[in-house]
Protein backbone atom coordinates (compact mmCIF):
# COMPACT_ATOMS: atom_id res chain seq x y z
CA UNK A 1 0.00 0.00 0.00
CA UNK A 2 1.76 3.27 -0.91
CA UNK A 3 1.32 6.44 0.81
CA UNK A 4 -1.29 8.35 -1.12
CA UNK A 5 -3.84 4.84 -1.02
CA UNK A 6 -2.67 5.15 3.19
CA UNK A 7 -4.41 8.69 3.25
CA UNK A 8 -7.41 7.54 0.89
CA UNK A 9 -9.76 5.57 3.05
CA UNK A 10 -12.39 4.74 0.03
CA UNK A 11 -12.48 5.37 -3.48
CA UNK A 12 -15.62 4.97 -5.53
CA UNK A 13 -14.43 5.10 -9.73
CA UNK A 14 -17.66 5.52 -11.90
CA UNK A 15 -19.56 3.39 -9.44
CA UNK A 16 -23.45 2.50 -10.33
CA UNK A 17 -25.15 1.87 -7.26
CA UNK A 18 -27.52 -0.83 -8.41
CA UNK A 19 -31.18 -0.48 -6.69
CA UNK A 20 -31.32 -2.98 -3.92
CA UNK A 21 -33.24 -6.47 -5.16
CA UNK A 22 -36.83 -6.45 -4.56
CA UNK A 23 -36.96 -2.49 -4.09
CA UNK A 24 -39.68 -2.29 -7.03
CA UNK A 25 -39.92 1.42 -8.43
CA UNK A 26 -36.14 2.13 -7.22
CA UNK A 27 -33.72 2.78 -8.92
CA UNK A 28 -30.00 3.22 -8.92
CA UNK A 29 -27.73 5.97 -8.97
CA UNK A 30 -24.32 6.98 -10.50
CA UNK A 31 -21.89 7.72 -11.50
CA UNK A 32 -20.01 8.05 -8.59
CA UNK A 33 -16.70 9.76 -8.36
CA UNK A 34 -15.17 10.08 -4.85
CA UNK A 35 -12.76 9.73 -2.29
CA UNK A 36 -12.74 9.76 1.12
CA UNK A 37 -9.89 10.54 3.55
CA UNK A 38 -8.76 9.88 7.20
CA UNK A 39 -10.48 12.81 9.32
CA UNK A 40 -13.32 14.07 6.71
CA UNK A 41 -16.76 13.50 7.75
CA UNK A 42 -19.15 13.24 4.24
CA UNK A 43 -22.39 13.89 4.39
CA UNK A 44 -24.91 11.67 1.96
CA UNK A 45 -28.08 13.52 1.36
CA UNK A 46 -31.20 12.78 -0.41
CA UNK A 47 -34.73 12.15 0.01
CA UNK A 48 -36.19 8.98 1.31
CA UNK A 49 -35.98 5.72 -0.76
CA UNK A 50 -33.02 7.45 -3.41
CA UNK A 51 -30.74 4.61 -2.49
CA UNK A 52 -28.63 6.17 0.36
CA UNK A 53 -28.77 2.74 2.16
CA UNK A 54 -27.72 0.76 -1.08
CA UNK A 55 -24.24 3.11 -1.55
CA UNK A 56 -23.11 2.20 1.71
CA UNK A 57 -23.84 -1.59 1.53
CA UNK A 58 -22.30 -1.37 -1.87
CA UNK A 59 -19.14 0.17 -0.38
CA UNK A 60 -19.39 -2.51 2.48
CA UNK A 61 -19.30 -5.37 -0.54
CA UNK A 62 -22.83 -6.51 0.53
CA UNK A 63 -24.35 -5.92 -2.61
CA UNK A 64 -22.90 -5.76 -6.13
CA UNK A 65 -22.68 -2.46 -7.77
CA UNK A 66 -24.33 -2.06 -11.19
CA UNK A 67 -20.60 -0.88 -12.57
CA UNK A 68 -17.42 0.93 -11.80
CA UNK A 69 -14.75 -0.03 -8.72
CA UNK A 70 -14.95 0.84 -5.00
CA UNK A 71 -11.64 0.74 -2.96
CA UNK A 72 -11.49 0.42 0.27
CA UNK A 73 -7.68 1.25 2.16
CA UNK A 74 -6.33 0.71 -1.62
CA UNK A 75 -7.92 -2.53 -1.33
CA UNK A 76 -11.25 -3.22 -3.78
CA UNK A 77 -14.11 -4.77 -2.95
CA UNK A 78 -16.43 -6.76 -4.76
CA UNK A 79 -20.01 -7.20 -3.77
CA UNK A 80 -19.66 -10.70 -6.23
CA UNK A 81 -17.96 -12.85 -3.57
CA UNK A 82 -14.95 -13.35 -5.84
CA UNK A 83 -12.58 -12.51 -2.84
CA UNK A 84 -14.21 -13.93 -0.13
CA UNK A 85 -11.45 -13.75 2.36
CA UNK A 86 -10.06 -10.44 0.80
CA UNK A 87 -13.11 -8.68 1.61
CA UNK A 88 -13.99 -10.16 4.56
CA UNK A 89 -10.44 -8.57 5.49
CA UNK A 90 -11.45 -5.22 4.17
CA UNK A 91 -14.31 -5.24 6.43
CA UNK A 92 -12.79 -6.05 9.29
CA UNK A 93 -11.22 -2.24 8.32
CA UNK A 94 -14.84 -0.57 8.39
CA UNK A 95 -17.96 -0.03 10.23
CA UNK A 96 -21.30 -0.18 8.82
CA UNK A 97 -23.87 0.65 11.18
CA UNK A 98 -27.14 0.10 9.99
CA UNK A 99 -30.68 2.59 9.84
CA UNK A 100 -32.98 1.92 12.46
CA UNK A 101 -31.62 -0.56 15.62
CA UNK A 102 -28.30 -1.07 13.63
CA UNK A 103 -29.72 -4.61 13.70
CA UNK A 104 -28.54 -6.10 16.47
CA UNK A 105 -28.41 -10.10 16.37
CA UNK A 106 -31.89 -10.85 18.72
CA UNK A 107 -30.75 -13.95 19.62
CA UNK A 108 -27.98 -12.45 21.64
CA UNK A 109 -27.86 -10.09 24.86
CA UNK A 110 -26.50 -6.68 24.37
CA UNK A 111 -22.74 -7.16 25.71
CA UNK A 112 -22.44 -10.82 23.62
CA UNK A 113 -23.53 -8.18 20.44
CA UNK A 114 -20.46 -6.13 21.41
CA UNK A 115 -18.02 -8.91 21.73
CA UNK A 116 -18.85 -10.76 18.76
CA UNK A 117 -16.77 -9.10 16.19
CA UNK A 118 -13.43 -9.14 18.94
CA UNK A 119 -14.14 -12.63 20.46
CA UNK A 120 -14.58 -14.11 16.45
CA UNK A 121 -11.78 -12.26 14.88
CA UNK A 122 -9.25 -12.84 17.77
CA UNK A 123 -10.78 -16.23 19.19
CA UNK A 124 -10.84 -14.65 22.52
CA UNK A 125 -13.41 -15.67 25.03
CA UNK A 126 -16.04 -12.81 25.77
CA UNK A 127 -14.63 -12.08 29.40
CA UNK A 128 -11.33 -11.18 27.28
CA UNK A 129 -13.33 -9.25 25.14
CA UNK A 130 -15.36 -7.24 27.66
CA UNK A 131 -12.10 -6.24 29.47
CA UNK A 132 -10.06 -5.02 26.30
CA UNK A 133 -13.21 -3.20 25.70
CA UNK A 134 -14.20 -1.67 28.66
CA UNK A 135 -12.91 1.85 27.85
CA UNK A 136 -15.17 1.45 24.68
CA UNK A 137 -18.54 0.73 26.56
CA UNK A 138 -17.61 3.41 29.09
CA UNK A 139 -16.63 5.97 26.17
CA UNK A 140 -20.33 5.25 24.46
CA UNK A 141 -21.97 4.81 27.95
CA UNK A 142 -23.78 1.62 27.47
CA UNK A 143 -21.88 -0.43 30.59
CA UNK A 144 -25.61 -0.80 32.17
CA UNK A 145 -27.00 -2.17 28.77
CA UNK A 146 -24.73 -5.31 28.53
CA UNK A 147 -27.06 -7.80 30.18
CA UNK A 148 -30.12 -6.79 28.31
CA UNK A 149 -31.40 -7.88 25.09
CA UNK A 150 -31.82 -6.16 22.18
CA UNK A 151 -35.65 -6.06 22.02
CA UNK A 152 -35.99 -4.17 25.45
CA UNK A 153 -33.77 -1.12 23.66
CA UNK A 154 -35.27 2.08 22.58
CA UNK A 155 -33.49 2.69 18.72
CA UNK A 156 -31.51 5.37 20.23
CA UNK A 157 -29.09 3.27 22.88
CA UNK A 158 -29.88 0.32 20.20
CA UNK A 159 -27.97 2.46 17.56
CA UNK A 160 -25.11 3.31 19.90
CA UNK A 161 -24.67 -0.73 21.07
CA UNK A 162 -24.29 -1.07 17.06
CA UNK A 163 -21.98 1.89 16.82
CA UNK A 164 -20.04 0.44 19.79
CA UNK A 165 -19.73 -3.54 18.01
CA UNK A 166 -18.68 -1.68 14.95
CA UNK A 167 -15.85 0.42 16.58
CA UNK A 168 -14.67 -3.06 18.50
CA UNK A 169 -12.45 -3.63 15.53
CA UNK A 170 -11.13 -0.56 15.49
CA UNK A 171 -12.00 0.32 11.72
CA UNK A 172 -10.36 2.95 10.16
CA UNK A 173 -13.69 3.82 8.06
CA UNK A 174 -17.37 4.49 9.52
CA UNK A 175 -20.20 3.90 7.09
CA UNK A 176 -23.66 5.02 9.07
CA UNK A 177 -26.66 4.77 7.90
CA UNK A 178 -28.54 7.69 9.01
CA UNK A 179 -27.48 7.93 12.48
CA UNK A 180 -29.04 10.70 13.73
CA UNK A 181 -32.60 9.89 12.64
CA UNK A 182 -35.12 10.28 15.35
CA UNK A 183 -32.82 11.21 18.35
CA UNK A 184 -33.58 13.31 21.31
CA UNK A 185 -31.58 16.13 22.07
CA UNK A 186 -29.44 13.92 24.60
CA UNK A 187 -28.88 11.32 21.74
CA UNK A 188 -28.10 14.21 19.44
CA UNK A 189 -25.68 15.77 21.35
CA UNK A 190 -24.03 12.57 22.60
CA UNK A 191 -23.56 11.68 18.86
CA UNK A 192 -22.44 15.40 17.25
CA UNK A 193 -19.68 14.89 20.07
CA UNK A 194 -18.98 11.41 19.17
CA UNK A 195 -18.65 12.41 15.66
CA UNK A 196 -15.97 15.36 16.23
CA UNK A 197 -13.59 13.29 18.90
CA UNK A 198 -13.72 10.37 15.85
CA UNK A 199 -12.96 12.68 13.41
CA UNK A 200 -10.03 14.56 15.78
CA UNK A 201 -8.69 11.01 16.72
CA UNK A 202 -10.19 10.47 20.13
CA UNK A 203 -7.99 8.19 22.02
CA UNK A 204 -10.50 5.27 22.79
CA UNK A 205 -10.87 4.59 18.73
CA UNK A 206 -7.04 3.80 18.81
CA UNK A 207 -6.04 7.42 18.61
CA UNK A 208 -6.88 7.74 14.56
CA UNK A 209 -8.75 10.34 12.68
CA UNK A 210 -11.42 7.93 10.94
CA UNK A 211 -12.89 8.93 7.97
CA UNK A 212 -16.58 8.83 8.19
CA UNK A 213 -19.24 8.51 5.72
CA UNK A 214 -23.04 9.42 7.17
CA UNK A 215 -26.82 9.20 5.35
CA UNK A 216 -28.89 11.45 6.34
CA UNK A 217 -32.67 13.10 5.34
CA UNK A 218 -31.72 15.87 6.97
CA UNK A 219 -28.37 17.38 6.75
CA UNK A 220 -28.40 20.76 9.79
CA UNK A 221 -28.17 18.12 12.40
CA UNK A 222 -24.16 17.75 11.00
CA UNK A 223 -23.66 21.61 10.46
CA UNK A 224 -20.71 22.40 13.00
CA UNK A 225 -18.93 19.53 12.07
CA UNK A 226 -17.35 20.63 9.16
CA UNK A 227 -18.74 17.91 6.87
CA UNK A 228 -18.65 17.41 3.33
CA UNK A 229 -22.08 17.42 1.52
CA UNK A 230 -22.62 14.96 -1.24
CA UNK A 231 -26.33 15.08 -2.66
CA UNK A 232 -28.25 11.92 -4.28
CA UNK A 233 -31.45 12.71 -6.23
CA UNK A 234 -32.90 11.59 -9.52
CA UNK A 235 -30.47 8.58 -10.12
CA UNK A 236 -28.02 11.51 -9.62
CA UNK A 237 -24.73 12.09 -7.55
CA UNK A 238 -23.61 15.17 -6.89
CA UNK A 239 -21.11 16.56 -4.77
CA UNK A 240 -22.01 19.99 -3.23
CA UNK A 241 -18.87 22.27 -3.28
CA UNK A 242 -19.59 23.94 -0.35
CA UNK A 243 -21.78 24.85 2.69
CA UNK A 244 -23.95 27.42 1.17
CA UNK A 245 -25.15 25.35 -1.87
CA UNK A 246 -26.77 22.83 0.58
CA UNK A 247 -29.93 24.49 1.29
CA UNK A 248 -29.99 25.43 -2.16
CA UNK A 249 -29.63 21.42 -3.47
CA UNK A 250 -31.87 20.10 -0.48
CA UNK A 251 -34.44 22.90 0.86
CA UNK A 252 -33.54 23.05 4.06
CA UNK A 253 -33.05 25.97 5.81
CA UNK A 254 -29.27 25.34 7.16
CA UNK A 255 -28.78 28.48 9.12
CA UNK A 256 -31.27 27.50 11.99
CA UNK A 257 -29.04 26.27 14.74
CA UNK A 258 -28.44 22.07 14.61
CA UNK A 259 -29.84 21.76 18.36
CA UNK B 1 -18.97 -17.66 -4.59
CA UNK B 2 -18.04 -19.52 -1.22
CA UNK B 3 -19.83 -18.73 2.23
CA UNK B 4 -21.15 -15.67 1.01
CA UNK B 5 -24.84 -17.85 0.22
CA UNK B 6 -26.87 -15.22 2.16
CA UNK B 7 -26.22 -12.28 0.09
CA UNK B 8 -29.77 -11.09 -1.47
CA UNK B 9 -28.75 -12.52 -5.35
CA UNK B 10 -28.66 -16.06 -4.19
CA UNK B 11 -31.84 -17.07 -4.92
CA UNK B 12 -32.95 -14.73 -7.79
CA UNK B 13 -35.78 -17.04 -9.22
CA UNK B 14 -37.63 -17.65 -6.28
CA UNK B 15 -37.33 -14.37 -4.58
CA UNK B 16 -40.57 -12.87 -4.16
CA UNK B 17 -42.19 -15.09 -6.12
CA UNK B 18 -42.83 -18.25 -3.93
CA UNK B 19 -46.23 -19.34 -6.11
CA UNK B 20 -44.20 -19.92 -9.34
CA UNK B 21 -43.45 -23.27 -8.30
CA UNK B 22 -47.23 -24.24 -7.85
CA UNK B 23 -48.10 -24.97 -11.71
CA UNK B 24 -47.68 -29.02 -12.36
CA UNK B 25 -44.97 -27.99 -14.75
CA UNK B 26 -43.43 -25.53 -12.72
CA UNK B 27 -43.53 -27.57 -9.49
CA UNK B 28 -41.10 -29.80 -11.05
CA UNK B 29 -38.75 -27.69 -12.41
CA UNK B 30 -38.76 -25.68 -9.28
CA UNK B 31 -38.34 -28.81 -7.19
CA UNK B 32 -35.43 -29.75 -9.64
CA UNK B 33 -34.30 -26.21 -8.77
CA UNK B 34 -34.46 -26.41 -4.79
CA UNK B 35 -32.79 -29.36 -4.80
CA UNK B 36 -29.88 -27.62 -6.91
CA UNK B 37 -29.59 -25.09 -4.67
CA UNK B 38 -29.85 -27.50 -1.27
CA UNK B 39 -27.06 -29.58 -3.05
CA UNK B 40 -25.23 -25.88 -3.67
CA UNK B 41 -25.39 -24.74 0.20
CA UNK B 42 -24.39 -28.17 1.29
CA UNK B 43 -21.03 -28.32 -0.69
CA UNK B 44 -20.49 -24.57 0.45
CA UNK B 45 -21.10 -25.45 3.97
CA UNK B 46 -18.83 -28.73 3.94
CA UNK B 47 -15.85 -26.60 2.10
CA UNK B 48 -16.25 -23.78 4.99
CA UNK B 49 -16.10 -26.33 7.30
CA UNK B 50 -13.24 -28.15 5.95
CA UNK B 51 -11.84 -24.45 4.90
CA UNK B 52 -12.48 -23.26 8.98
CA UNK B 53 -12.01 -26.17 10.71
CA UNK B 54 -10.64 -25.25 14.37
CA UNK B 55 -10.63 -21.41 13.50
CA UNK B 56 -12.37 -19.14 15.70
CA UNK B 57 -12.85 -22.11 17.72
CA UNK B 58 -13.65 -20.04 21.23
CA UNK B 59 -16.60 -18.55 19.06
CA UNK B 60 -17.51 -21.66 17.15
CA UNK B 61 -17.37 -24.36 19.51
CA UNK B 62 -19.68 -23.30 22.36
CA UNK B 63 -22.11 -22.82 19.83
CA UNK B 64 -21.90 -26.00 18.50
CA UNK B 65 -22.11 -27.19 22.25
CA UNK B 66 -25.32 -24.82 22.68
CA UNK B 67 -27.19 -27.02 19.75
CA UNK B 68 -26.21 -30.00 21.55
CA UNK B 69 -28.08 -29.40 24.36
CA UNK B 70 -30.80 -27.51 22.71
CA UNK B 71 -31.60 -30.39 20.30
CA UNK B 72 -29.85 -33.18 22.19
CA UNK B 73 -29.74 -33.09 26.07
CA UNK B 74 -33.32 -30.75 26.22
CA UNK B 75 -34.75 -33.72 24.28
CA UNK B 76 -33.86 -36.39 26.71
CA UNK B 77 -36.69 -36.56 28.56
CA UNK B 78 -39.04 -36.38 25.39
CA UNK B 79 -37.40 -38.70 23.76
CA UNK B 80 -37.33 -41.19 26.93
CA UNK B 81 -40.88 -41.29 27.28
CA UNK B 82 -41.38 -42.02 23.26
CA UNK B 83 -38.68 -44.88 24.49
CA UNK B 84 -40.90 -46.22 27.20
CA UNK B 85 -44.16 -45.84 24.54
CA UNK B 86 -42.49 -46.92 21.40
CA UNK B 87 -40.90 -50.13 23.72
CA UNK B 88 -44.35 -51.46 25.25
CA UNK B 89 -46.08 -50.54 21.92
CA UNK B 90 -43.50 -52.17 19.43
CA UNK B 91 -40.64 -53.76 21.09
CA UNK B 92 -42.84 -55.53 23.97
CA UNK B 93 -46.51 -56.77 21.48
CA UNK B 94 -43.91 -57.64 19.03
CA UNK B 95 -41.91 -60.30 21.17
CA UNK B 96 -44.42 -61.55 22.92
CA UNK B 97 -46.90 -62.85 19.67
CA UNK B 98 -43.73 -64.47 18.28
CA UNK B 99 -43.06 -66.37 20.94
CA UNK B 100 -46.77 -67.29 21.26
CA UNK B 101 -46.65 -68.17 17.61
CA UNK B 102 -43.58 -70.41 18.31
CA UNK B 103 -41.52 -67.50 16.22
CA UNK B 104 -39.76 -66.38 19.22
CA UNK B 105 -35.65 -66.92 17.80
CA UNK B 106 -36.59 -64.49 15.54
CA UNK B 107 -37.52 -61.96 17.30
CA UNK B 108 -33.55 -61.07 17.26
CA UNK B 109 -34.02 -60.37 13.68
CA UNK B 110 -37.31 -58.62 13.21
CA UNK B 111 -36.10 -55.99 16.10
CA UNK B 112 -33.16 -55.33 14.70
CA UNK B 113 -34.34 -55.12 10.55
CA UNK B 114 -37.19 -53.43 11.53
CA UNK B 115 -36.68 -51.18 14.97
CA UNK B 116 -33.10 -50.74 15.04
CA UNK B 117 -32.17 -49.91 11.32
CA UNK B 118 -36.02 -47.97 10.39
CA UNK B 119 -37.83 -47.02 13.08
CA UNK B 120 -35.08 -45.56 15.85
CA UNK B 121 -33.53 -43.22 13.48
CA UNK B 122 -36.33 -42.18 11.70
CA UNK B 123 -37.84 -41.50 14.81
CA UNK B 124 -34.91 -39.35 16.12
CA UNK B 125 -34.81 -37.48 13.13
CA UNK B 126 -38.40 -36.26 13.28
CA UNK B 127 -38.83 -35.74 17.07
CA UNK B 128 -35.62 -32.91 16.23
CA UNK B 129 -37.23 -31.67 13.78
CA UNK B 130 -40.32 -31.09 15.34
CA UNK B 131 -38.96 -29.79 19.01
CA UNK B 132 -36.37 -27.96 17.36
CA UNK B 133 -35.88 -27.69 13.76
CA UNK B 134 -39.23 -25.27 13.12
CA UNK B 135 -38.36 -23.12 15.91
CA UNK B 136 -34.56 -23.00 13.93
CA UNK B 137 -36.07 -21.88 10.89
CA UNK B 138 -38.13 -19.09 12.49
CA UNK B 139 -34.97 -18.08 13.98
CA UNK B 140 -32.99 -18.40 11.34
CA UNK B 141 -35.56 -16.87 8.75
CA UNK B 142 -36.56 -13.98 11.41
CA UNK B 143 -32.72 -13.20 11.55
CA UNK B 144 -32.63 -13.51 7.74
CA UNK B 145 -35.72 -11.24 6.94
CA UNK B 146 -34.54 -8.58 9.76
CA UNK B 147 -31.14 -8.48 8.02
CA UNK B 148 -28.94 -9.74 11.04
CA UNK B 149 -27.28 -11.80 8.47
CA UNK B 150 -26.24 -9.12 6.58
CA UNK B 151 -25.24 -7.13 9.93
CA UNK B 152 -22.88 -10.30 10.18
CA UNK B 153 -21.30 -10.65 7.24
CA UNK B 154 -20.80 -6.22 7.31
CA UNK B 155 -18.56 -7.51 10.67
CA UNK B 156 -16.71 -9.90 8.95
CA UNK B 157 -17.77 -12.59 10.40
CA UNK B 158 -18.74 -15.72 7.62
CA UNK B 159 -22.76 -16.68 7.98
CA UNK B 160 -22.10 -19.97 7.06
CA UNK B 161 -19.14 -20.54 9.43
CA UNK B 162 -21.36 -18.74 12.58
CA UNK B 163 -24.74 -19.80 12.06
CA UNK B 164 -24.80 -22.81 9.96
CA UNK B 165 -21.94 -25.02 10.48
CA UNK B 166 -22.71 -25.38 14.37
CA UNK B 167 -26.19 -26.33 13.46
CA UNK B 168 -25.29 -29.06 11.40
CA UNK B 169 -22.71 -30.41 13.49
CA UNK B 170 -24.93 -30.17 16.70
CA UNK B 171 -27.93 -31.72 14.76
CA UNK B 172 -25.97 -34.51 13.69
CA UNK B 173 -24.34 -35.46 17.17
CA UNK B 174 -27.56 -35.01 18.79
CA UNK B 175 -30.02 -37.09 16.33
CA UNK B 176 -27.15 -39.90 16.68
CA UNK B 177 -27.13 -39.27 20.37
CA UNK B 178 -30.83 -39.66 20.74
CA UNK B 179 -31.43 -42.45 18.54
CA UNK B 180 -29.05 -44.54 20.51
CA UNK B 181 -30.86 -43.56 23.44
CA UNK B 182 -34.38 -44.42 22.31
CA UNK B 183 -33.05 -47.46 21.35
CA UNK B 184 -31.92 -48.70 24.56
CA UNK B 185 -34.81 -47.58 26.66
CA UNK B 186 -37.28 -49.10 23.86
CA UNK B 187 -35.39 -52.31 24.19
CA UNK B 188 -35.42 -52.36 28.06
CA UNK B 189 -38.98 -51.36 28.26
CA UNK B 190 -40.44 -53.48 25.75
CA UNK B 191 -38.50 -56.16 27.44
CA UNK B 192 -39.95 -55.58 30.76
CA UNK B 193 -43.35 -55.55 29.31
CA UNK B 194 -43.32 -59.14 27.29
CA UNK B 195 -41.48 -60.45 30.29
CA UNK B 196 -44.61 -58.81 32.43
CA UNK B 197 -46.99 -60.96 30.04
CA UNK B 198 -44.79 -63.92 29.76
CA UNK B 199 -41.98 -63.85 27.48
CA UNK B 200 -39.30 -66.69 28.91
CA UNK B 201 -36.35 -64.97 27.74
CA UNK B 202 -34.11 -63.29 30.32
CA UNK B 203 -32.59 -59.38 29.52
CA UNK B 204 -29.76 -61.10 29.03
CA UNK B 205 -31.24 -63.99 26.62
CA UNK B 206 -33.30 -61.23 24.93
CA UNK B 207 -30.18 -58.76 23.90
CA UNK B 208 -28.43 -61.82 22.98
CA UNK B 209 -31.07 -62.40 20.29
CA UNK B 210 -30.78 -58.86 18.62
CA UNK B 211 -27.18 -58.70 19.39
CA UNK B 212 -26.92 -62.32 17.44
CA UNK B 213 -29.00 -61.13 14.84
CA UNK B 214 -26.85 -57.56 14.01
CA UNK B 215 -24.29 -57.55 11.20
CA UNK B 216 -21.07 -55.75 12.37
CA UNK B 217 -21.55 -53.45 9.55
CA UNK B 218 -24.54 -52.51 11.40
CA UNK B 219 -23.27 -49.89 14.03
CA UNK B 220 -21.19 -47.62 11.78
CA UNK B 221 -23.95 -47.83 9.69
CA UNK B 222 -26.40 -47.04 12.07
CA UNK B 223 -24.39 -44.58 13.42
CA UNK B 224 -23.54 -43.18 10.09
CA UNK B 225 -27.71 -43.40 9.35
CA UNK B 226 -28.72 -41.18 12.11
CA UNK B 227 -25.73 -39.01 11.67
CA UNK B 228 -26.52 -38.16 7.93
CA UNK B 229 -30.36 -37.93 9.22
CA UNK B 230 -28.92 -34.82 11.69
CA UNK B 231 -27.03 -33.31 9.46
CA UNK B 232 -29.62 -33.35 6.53
CA UNK B 233 -32.00 -31.72 9.01
CA UNK B 234 -29.58 -29.08 10.00
CA UNK B 235 -29.04 -28.08 6.48
CA UNK B 236 -32.50 -27.45 5.46
CA UNK B 237 -33.49 -25.53 8.15
CA UNK B 238 -30.43 -23.62 7.73
CA UNK B 239 -31.36 -23.45 3.77
CA UNK B 240 -34.81 -22.45 4.66
CA UNK B 241 -33.67 -19.91 7.03
CA UNK B 242 -30.72 -18.29 5.50
CA UNK B 243 -30.20 -18.89 1.94
CA UNK B 244 -33.46 -16.96 0.20
CA UNK B 245 -33.82 -13.67 0.89
CA UNK B 246 -36.97 -13.58 3.53
CA UNK B 247 -39.93 -11.04 4.42
CA UNK B 248 -41.43 -11.74 7.88
CA UNK B 249 -44.57 -13.14 6.14
CA UNK B 250 -42.63 -15.49 4.28
CA UNK B 251 -40.93 -17.04 7.32
CA UNK B 252 -44.20 -19.32 8.19
CA UNK B 253 -44.21 -20.64 4.63
CA UNK B 254 -40.43 -21.22 4.74
CA UNK B 255 -40.78 -23.33 7.88
CA UNK B 256 -43.24 -25.50 6.62
CA UNK B 257 -41.39 -26.35 3.64
CA UNK B 258 -38.52 -26.80 5.81
CA UNK B 259 -40.66 -29.86 7.47
CA UNK B 260 -42.07 -31.02 4.42
CA UNK B 261 -38.64 -31.61 2.77
CA UNK B 262 -36.99 -33.02 5.74
CA UNK B 263 -39.56 -35.50 5.77
CA UNK B 264 -38.88 -36.86 2.10
CA UNK B 265 -35.27 -36.04 2.35
CA UNK B 266 -35.19 -38.32 5.56
CA UNK B 267 -37.44 -41.26 3.37
CA UNK B 268 -35.43 -41.64 0.55
CA UNK B 269 -32.02 -41.19 2.36
CA UNK B 270 -33.50 -43.90 4.52
CA UNK B 271 -34.07 -46.10 1.12
CA UNK B 272 -30.88 -45.56 0.00
CA UNK B 273 -29.91 -47.20 3.31
CA UNK B 274 -32.01 -50.32 2.52
CA UNK B 275 -30.52 -50.31 -0.63
CA UNK B 276 -27.02 -50.94 1.37
CA UNK B 277 -28.52 -53.13 4.08
CA UNK B 278 -30.01 -55.43 1.25
CA UNK B 279 -26.32 -56.48 -0.14
CA UNK B 280 -25.24 -56.93 3.65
Amino acid sequence: MNAEHAAVALEAESLVVAAPSGAAGRIGFGPVDWRVSAGQLWVVAGPHGVGKSALLETLAGLIPAASGRVRVFGREVLGTGDDEEGLRETRRRMGLVFDGGGRLLSALSVGENLVLPWCYHRNAAPAEALAALRPLIDHLQIGSLLDRSPASLGRSWSRRVALARCLALQPGLLLLDNPLAGLDAVHLRWWRGFLAGALAGHPVLGGRSLAIVATTDEVRPYLGLDPRFALVEGGRWRMLPDIGSVPLATGEDASRSPG
Amino acid sequence: MAADVPTPDIDPGDAGHPASDAAPTGGLVGGGRSLTRLGAFTLITLATARRRLGENSRVVRPRILGEIHRCGVRLLPLVGFLGVVLGVVFVGQTASLMEQIGAGNFTGTLMVAVFLREMVPMTAALVVLARVGTAAVIDLGTARALGEVEALEALGIDPIHYLVVPRVVGFAVSVASLGLYLLVVALGSGHAFAYARGLRASPIEFLTQVAGALHPLDFPLIALKTGIFGAFLGLVICYEGLARPLTLAEVGAATTRSVATCAVGCLLVDAAFLAVYLLL
